[in-house]
């Protein structure tokens, strides 16, 4: 049985090794140190604001009423970090790197609820409200996000776009700020199309390394 | 001196010198085999440093030398390249230098703490501003809990760095009192600042090992200490049911279905445990459905004891013939097995 597991498990390993001399840049592929990684906690940077995606405990004033989700230009608030975490549960396990096109969910680290957004127009813009909805990190269906990026996975040097899976629109800020009580704060909302105003970076925070599975004990042969 | 002497002493002089030409044991610094895995290196790292930190025996004048010591190792024995270069060569035969400090490896694992060893917390200064603590929730699965992990992380944070120039600090108001002529004076309110370093905030990162230990429990954490701010990290099990066991405590429960044939003869099988290892069971006797069977020391281990296991805790269920048995086959039951009816009515719920 184990001849077999064994002799099975070398073909695909050599491909991998030389897929990883092919790509250019195979440095960073090849510890995968530069990934975004299910379980990481982050802080996503506006690239064309310089804002950083942020929540807090006060609700819209209009709306849906939910936690509202804003834009911040202090780089050192608590309130910044986001989890990263697959689209259902046990779909994206630790340390597994997020690939171009797969959804995930962003759940703000603080409140424990999730990047969230649905038809309701946002109270600055009248663009489409971002909210972050649910309890302990469990909402429904609109917190489904898709990472847009070039290449295989999500790098994070990368600028990326999210793309709300149930409506289509995309995460942006494009600058409007509020007044009291969070003077000084950006609108964040979803718009139908992809432009300079939506890509994001990660920033800050605790980046999980792609994991090596552990062996089981095995004899060598 | 006697020649014999003189001689033996050569000798032994000679050995010295060799043993310190030849460059130290690492393996034996951290107390492994030469076999051992990158897991137990780590292992061994993380409970010798603790035991060997300077801070922790200020009466022992090697108590450095060892720390030292035990860095190098390592740092040698956990990269593969250094570490096959230093199997073939020895100590000398690694091609740079130890480049890192003792210090960087230690708070990989640790953080950066001065205090931990019962100090004083380092005077935070106010001028620079306090990074956030963050908590960062980890899924560990149940094999990690049977068997331990570490678990690499890197930490990007903005740190502040010395700059060019100086900046304005400890600003207050004074009271400043002007002489305007022979006799008169004015006093007037002033923003008066202090000269200090410049400092800009710049974004680094570094690379933090997290221990999953043997036995962890939901809810537990595990703190890093940095300049100004904690790392957190809090275990938990995932919400999703693990296909074979499930986790009481320190104890494991698992449930096997057996055949109404094995039920009756008896049967021998085993259980695959959750690093691999099987669990032998034999029963020659007939197992009721329901019936349990205990494994003491099977089960998960102690976090503050690994030695001591919980138990794991087999419950059988029967899974009887689907299709209808043939007339033959019911009469030959009833001669094989010679039981009479039995058919007694009893309350089985009992008040629940």
């Amino acid at each position: 049985m184990w001849i077999a597991g064994c002799g099975g498990a070398t073909g695909p390993v050599l491909l991998g090794l030389l897929l990883e001399l092919l790509v250019p840049g195979g440095g960073a592929a090849k510890t995968g140190a530069g990934l975004v990684t299910c379980g990481s906690v982050l802080k996503l940077l506006n690239t064309h604001h310089r804002v950083r995606l942020h929540s807090h405990d006060i609700k819209y004033g209009s709306g849906s009423g939910q936690q509202s989700v804003t834009g911040v230009e202090s780089s050192d608030d608590a309130n910044s970090y986001w989890r990263i975490r697959g689209g259902s549960e046990g779909g994206c396990p630790r340390g597994s790197p997020v690939r171009c096109g797969q959804a995930v969910r962003l759940t703000h680290v603080l409140t424990g609820k999730n990047l969230h957004t649905h038809h309701f127009p946002s109270p600055l813009s009248n663009n489409q409200e971002v909210s972050a909805f649910g309890e302990d990190g469990e909402g429904d269906d609109l917190d489904l996000w898709t990472v847009r990026c070039s290449g295989q996975h999500w790098e994070r040097e990368a600028a990326v776009r999210f793309q709300h899976v149930g409506t289509s629109v995309f995460l942006s800020v494009t600058g409007e700020q509020y007044g009291s009580p969070i003077r000084g704060q950006h609108e964040v909302h979803g718009m139908p199309s992809a432009n300079t105003y939506n890509t994001w970076k990660a920033m800050e925070g605790i980046f999980i390394k792609p994991s090596v599975e552990p062996s089981a004990g095995h004899d060598e042969l | 001196m006697a020649p014999q002497n003189l001689s033996t002493f050569c000798l032994l002089l000679l050995y010295l010198i060799g043993a310190v030409i030849a460059g130290r044991d690492f393996y034996k610094i951290l107390g492994v085999p030469r076999s051992a895995s990158i897991k137990d290196i780590k292992k061994a790292y993380r409970k010798l440093a603790l035991q060997l930190h300077p801070d922790r025996n200020p009466d022992d004048p090697q108590a450095q030398e060892k720390f030292q010591d035990l860095g190098a190792a390592y740092e040698v024995l956990s990269d593969s390249e250094k570490r096959k270069q230093y199997d073939t060569y020895g100590e000398e035969g690694l091609k740079d230098g130890h480049q890192s400090s003792h210090g960087d490896i230690f708070s990989h694992f640790f953080g950066d703490f001065g205090f931990m060893f019962g100090g004083t917390p380092r005077q935070q200064d106010r001028n620079i501003p306090r990074g956030s603590d963050i908590i960062v929730d980890l899924e560990v699965t149940l094999e990690e809990v049977y068997a331990g992990n570490f678990v690499e992380v890197v930490r990007n944070k903005p740190v502040a760095r010395q700059a060019p120039g100086k900046r304005k600090c400890n600003c207050r108001q004074e009271m400043r009192t002007t002489q305007l002529g022979p006799g008169r004076f004015q006093m007037t309110q002033e923003v008066v600042c202090d000269e200090c370093p410049n400092v800009k905030l710049v974004n680094e990162e570094r690379t933090l090992e997290v221990e999953i230990e043997p036995g962890v429990r939901d809810g537990m954490e595990y703190p890093f200490i940095g300049e100004g701010e904690i790392l957190i990290v809090d275990f938990y099990c995932p919400n999703f049911l693990h296909p074979i066991f499930e986790r009481r405590g320190d104890d494991l429960y698992t449930n096997v279905t057996i055949s109404l044939v094995e039920s009756l003869v008896g049967f021998e099988m085993a259980i695959t445990h959750l690093d691999g290892h099987k669990v032998h069971i034999s029963r020659d006797k007939i197992t009721r459905p329901g019936a349990k069977l205990w494994k003491k020391g099977e089960g998960l281990p102690n976090f503050d004891n690994n030695n001591i296991k919980g138990s794991l805790i087999i419950t059988f269920d029967v899974d009887f013939p689907k299709e209808q048995l043939t007339e033959e086959a019911r009469e030959g039951i009833k001669r094989l097995l010679k039981q009479g009816s039995v058919q007694k009515v009893y309350n089985g719920l009992q008040g629940y």
